[in-house]
């Protein structure tokens, strides 16, 4: 057996086998803590700025090569700098040297708590969290002192990145020629290591418990992006098999490829459009590789995170006519601001939510703040005019919603028709379902829109009441469920009752287990991760529709999640026995934990 | 620190102040506040910035930041040195461009 297999939530696929290379780790636990001796004391001031200077001179080279699109980023990395230079940090821990006697790395740490104090005591949650930037540039400058220093730009042969976590300066740093794979401790679905890791085509997970304490620089590991596992130190046999595993793959992935610009047609004619789910304009060339179609969602929050002031609609209009262009006559949907509150700390002040799952985001946060919403539906309208563009809201729970949201949309138009600006009159709206509210008034919804998107990953969320990041009920989280399933079919049915047209965006739709299941609903359109698009699509064209309905007829007759789990295991077993080898770890966490 | 004392040090000689409103949408946050410090860097003088009793280190960002100022609050500009008029006056420029913020 491997020392220990860690798990984390895979943010992009593949299977890398090399050695871990810690960046960024937490050092804290191994500060070291002495005092020096009076003779010694100059010498340690000394080094305590050098290392100042040397962190601010490695950020200046690093600003340097920051691309004028993530400005944000180095308006960050200018904070930083001016934090490095600033003499109540510096100056504070010489302080601590001179008149305490203790080594720089300690002193420094005492300077940073007089500060987390300073600053714990202001009611502004903006410049509360600034603390989290002096504690970056204090841990930059303790790694510096303390010699731990992994120089990101310095990995000289390839490997794996660990990381406690990944910021974006870090990112630019990283020479990504060098790199095999991401796992980090902290950071989610849509983190920035995601993206950057689906850019590169490489594995990545994130959110792995623990990973610090089980894994080493120079150890073996194999990030398993496929399962979300890190096999750490395995045995020969471990290892020969995902040798193996991982040509396969790369054969697999390959082969697929090839045929993923031939239309997503079933055996008997049936046509699906295959779509990309994305969120930089940048992630446009990797969708047009692997054969997408269009785009199903364009997640739209990126563009307001990691700053203070909120984009202009000129920035984003910026974007959105680039993304409506490059891909037309391909068509894109555009989901408005998917936010929560607690994002817009800084513009909105704290609402001290106790469960912000449920409270004021998406579309329930923009009708709320007309204007952030308005500004972002004129410049979606204004792209609008220069491609194939669609547009839906998200977190709908009830008839009187769309109407709001079509109302301000209404009012961008009028506007922008007033002010002389050109847009698509007639661009198709429609709604996300992602509320078990609005899967049983989907008949009536229908009635309101153009056309329905599925939310899969919060309808399963919200209708089973589990937070599948929550280890002690993730289990729970089972896209076959026979409640999904039924919500799933009921939405679709009630689309093509009203004449609309029905898409899926979520996990379910890169899941070969699962769109067998959804073509036999009849489903018109499925979005995903661009990279799972060509596998899809072979699905797809290797299937026929009377097998899928037939599967569709027989899943839903089932009471139990392993029932239905047997049921695809036999149709994919049957008709697409390589899919089984790469993707049987997605069935895994069928049963309750032991 | 009396109120008797804090006027004499207003008064003594070289002592400048200035009182500036924070003008931009967001406060004095993590940009600005940079700003403020970069600028304040150039002069020789002591310079500080006064908010609601608290005097801080115009130099320093992290100071700064901790005066929370936020959108419409009055600050004043002090400043002692040679140089104090040169550096009030470019920090009252700074303030009144709301800190060059597009």
């Amino acid at each position: 057996m491997a020392d220990i297999i860690l798990t984390g939530i895979s943010v992009a696929t593949g299977i890398a086998i090399g050695k871990a290379y810690f960046v960024n780790r937490n050092h804290q636990a191994h500060l070291p803590r002495h005092t020096i001796a009076a003779s010694l004391v100059p010498g340690e001031v000394d080094r305590l700025h050098e290392a100042f200077a040397t962190v601010e001179a490695e950020l200046a080279s690093i600003r340097k090569q920051v691309p004028d699109e993530l400005k944000s980023h180095g308006l960050l990395i200018d904070t930083h700098r001016t934090m490095l230079k600033d003499p109540k940090l510096s100056g504070a821990a010489e302080e601590y040297v001179r008149t305490l006697g203790l080594n720089a790395a300690w002193a420094l740490e005492k300077a940073v708590s007089d500060q987390e104090a300073a600053f714990g005591a202001i009611k502004d949650p903006y410049i509360r969290e600034r603390m989290q930037d002096v504690r970056v540039v204090a841990d930059k400058v303790q790694v510096k002192l303390i010699g731990l220093d992994n120089d990101l730009s310095a990995i000289s042969s390839r490997a794996i990145i660990m990381a406690h976590d990944l910021t974006p300066a870090d990112t630019v740093e990283l020479q990504v020629d060098k790199i095999m794979g991401f796992a980090t401790v902290r950071g989610g679905k849509t983190s920035h290591t995601g993206i950057m890791a689906r850019s590169l085509g490489i594995p990545a997970l994130v959110g792995v418990d623990k990973l610090e304490d089980h894994i080493h620089d120079g150890d073996l590991v194999i990030i398993d992006g496929l399962a979300g596992k890190i096999v750490v130190n395995p045995t020969e046999t471990e290892l020969e098999d995902y040798n193996e595993r991982a040509a396969n793959f790369e054969i697999y992935t390959r082969k697929i490829k090839r045929h993923c610009q031939l239309p997503a047609e079933t055996f008997d004619g049936s046509r699906v459009q295959v779509l990309a789910n994305i969120e930089l304009v940048e992630e446009v060339a990797t969708v047009i590789d692997n054969g997408g179609e269009g785009i199903g969602l364009y997640r739209t929050e990126y563009a307001y995170l990691n700053r203070i002031e909120l984009p202009t609609e000129e920035e984003l209009a910026d974007k959105y006519i680039d993304l409506a262009a490059i891909m037309s006559p391909r068509k894109v949907v555009f989901r408005s601001l998917d936010l929560g509150a607690d994002k817009f700390i800084a513009s909105y002040g704290e609402l001290n939510e106790t469960n912000p799952a449920m409270g004021l985001r998406a579309i329930r946060f923009c009708l709320k703040n007309p204007q952030l919403f308005k500004t972002q539906l004129r410049a979606i309208l204004r792209a609008s005019a220069y491609g194939n563009v669609s547009l839906m809201f998200p977190m709908i729970s009830g008839v009187k919603e769309v109407r709001q949201a079509k109302a301000w949309l209404a009012q961008a138009k009028a506007e922008l028709r007033r002010e002389g600006v050109q847009y698509d009159p007639d661009m198709p709206v429609g709604i996300m379902i992602e509320l078990p509210a609005a899967v049983m008034i989907a008949e009536y919804l229908a009635q309101e829109v153009d056309f329905f998107s599925i939310g899969t990953n919060d309808l399963i969320q919200y209708s089973i009441g589990v937070d599948r990041t929550n280890h002690h009920v993730s289990y729970l989280y089972q896209p076959l469920h026979p409640a999904t399933l039924r919500s799933i079919k009921l939405v679709v049915d009630a689309a093509h009752q009203a004449g609309i047209e029905v898409s899926l965006c979520g996990e379910v739709a890169s899941d070969p287990f699962c769109v067998p299941i959804l073509l036999g609903m009849g489903i018109d359109s499925i979005s995903m991760t661009p990279q799972a698009i060509p596998g899809i699509k072979r699905i797809i064209r290797q299937t026929n529709m009377h097998d899928c309905r037939k599967l569709l007829k027989d899943v839903l007759g089932c009471r139990t999640v392993s029932r239905i789990n047997n049921l695809v295991m036999d149709n994919i077993f049957k008709h697409f026995p390589e899919e089984v080898d790469f993707f049987s770890s997605l069935l895994e966490n069928d049963e309750s934990p032991t | 620190m009396t109120e008797e004392n804090g006027t004499m040090d207003l008064e003594s000689e070289g002592c400048l102040s200035r009182q500036v409103v924070v003008a931009n949408e967001h406060g004095l946050h993590a940009r600005p506040a940079g700003k403020v410090a970069q600028q304040a860097q150039c002069f020789k003088s002591s310079i500080s910035l006064v908010h609601q009793d608290q005097e801080v280190d115009a130099k320093s960002i992290l100071d700064i930041l901790t005066l929370a100022a936020g959108p419409g609050n009055i600050v004043e500009i002090r400043a002692t040195g040679s140089d104090a008029e040169a550096a009030v006056e470019s920090l009252e420029r700074l303030f009144a461009s709301r800190f060059e913020e597009g």
